[in-house]
């Protein structure tokens, strides 16, 4: 009774400690941007994160999970989060300001990790959500929206 | 304005995009592996966008601070720890949980940093983060 709830305490602060470190980045890659190009701020951090995960797997060598080899299109993660940069920095620029572009970047994010889940999709395991994660996005989303549009000096 | 629109929400599909496909990879990998290959392939993408479109160290960029150029290594934790709890909690809970952190993180950080805001914006928000996550948190696992 008491080791089931332990693995998922970990996953949560995990996935909470990610998000911190989201806030880290900001940081860094912002700073880069105000000294450098937006395109650099992109391309240090891809960059000197390639060199710790070179020098990583030649020292951890972690194992494979699977004989079977993964599908081609599972190694283009990094394209995609490529085109984030672009896309954000095209619409920071525009009306919607970095306030804006926030509050619609997490509605998309939320947006596809739904359908994802319900659907399966790239062949992750399809889970329904279940009312009570509705209402706690819910409150994470007006949180954000309280913090994104009212937290602010003003 | 309906295309800024669409350009920042598509900036959030294609976050949850690259969460999936790193998780996938990781599925038959592992969560460091993914993460090495998300850095490898990006940084050859984002390399060619640069040869494309030119100015890549326009500016002053050392100038910046040395710390600035340590987001990489903070990135490769962040990438690899999505895909482990993409493939443990799913894409919705990891979502919303790595929003809530950096919520939560950024108003700390604002703090430390003396940045002004409103308190009582503040405090409301990150209550109902909180608030949010604590629902999810006793929420029944189905299995």
């Amino acid at each position: 009774m008491i080791q089931k709830p332990l693995p998922r305490f970990i996953h949560f602060f995990g996935a909470f400690g990610a998000g911190g470190l989201i806030s880290l980045m900001l940081l860094t890659n912002g700073t880069l941007a105000q000294f450098g190009s937006l395109l650099f701020s992109s391309w240090v951090p891809h960059f000197t994160g390639s060199i710790l995960a070179i020098v990583i797997l030649a020292v951890l060598r972690p194992v494979r999970a699977s004989r079977k080899r993964p599908p081609l299109w599972a190694y283009l993660g990094g394209v995609s989060g490529g085109l984030t940069v672009v896309a954000t920095s095209a619409a920071m620029n525009s009306a919607l300001a970095l306030s804006g572009t926030i509050a619609l970047g997490l509605a998309g994010q939320i947006l596809f990790s739904l359908v994802a889940d319900a659907r399966g999709l790239f062949g992750l395991p399809q889970r329904m959500p279940a009312w009570r994660d509705f209402a706690g996005l819910g409150l994470i989303i007006a949180g954000a929206l309280v913090l994104i549009f009212w937290g602010g000096a003003s | 304005m309906i295309l800024f629109i669409a350009l920042a929400v598509s900036a959030g599909l294609l976050v949850g995009l690259s969460r999936q496909l790193n998780g996938r990879l990781a599925l038959s990998t592992s969560a460091m592996e993914s993460s090495f290959w998300n850095h490898i392939v990006g940084l050859t993408f984002v390399s060619f966008i640069a040869l494309f479109i030119g100015g890549l160290f326009e500016g002053a960029p050392l100038a910046a601070p040395w710390w600035a150029y340590l987001g990489g290594p903070i990135g490769f934790l962040f990438i690899a720890a999505g895909s482990w709890a993409i493939n443990r909690i799913g894409a919705a809970q990891t979502a919303m949980l790595i929003i809530a952190g950096q919520m939560i993180s950024g108003v700390l950080i604002d703090v430390a940093m003396g940045v002004a805001g409103n308190t009582v914006a503040r405090v409301l928000g990150v209550v109902l983060i909180l608030g949010g996550m604590w629902v999810t948190r006793t929420a029944k696992v189905k299995r």
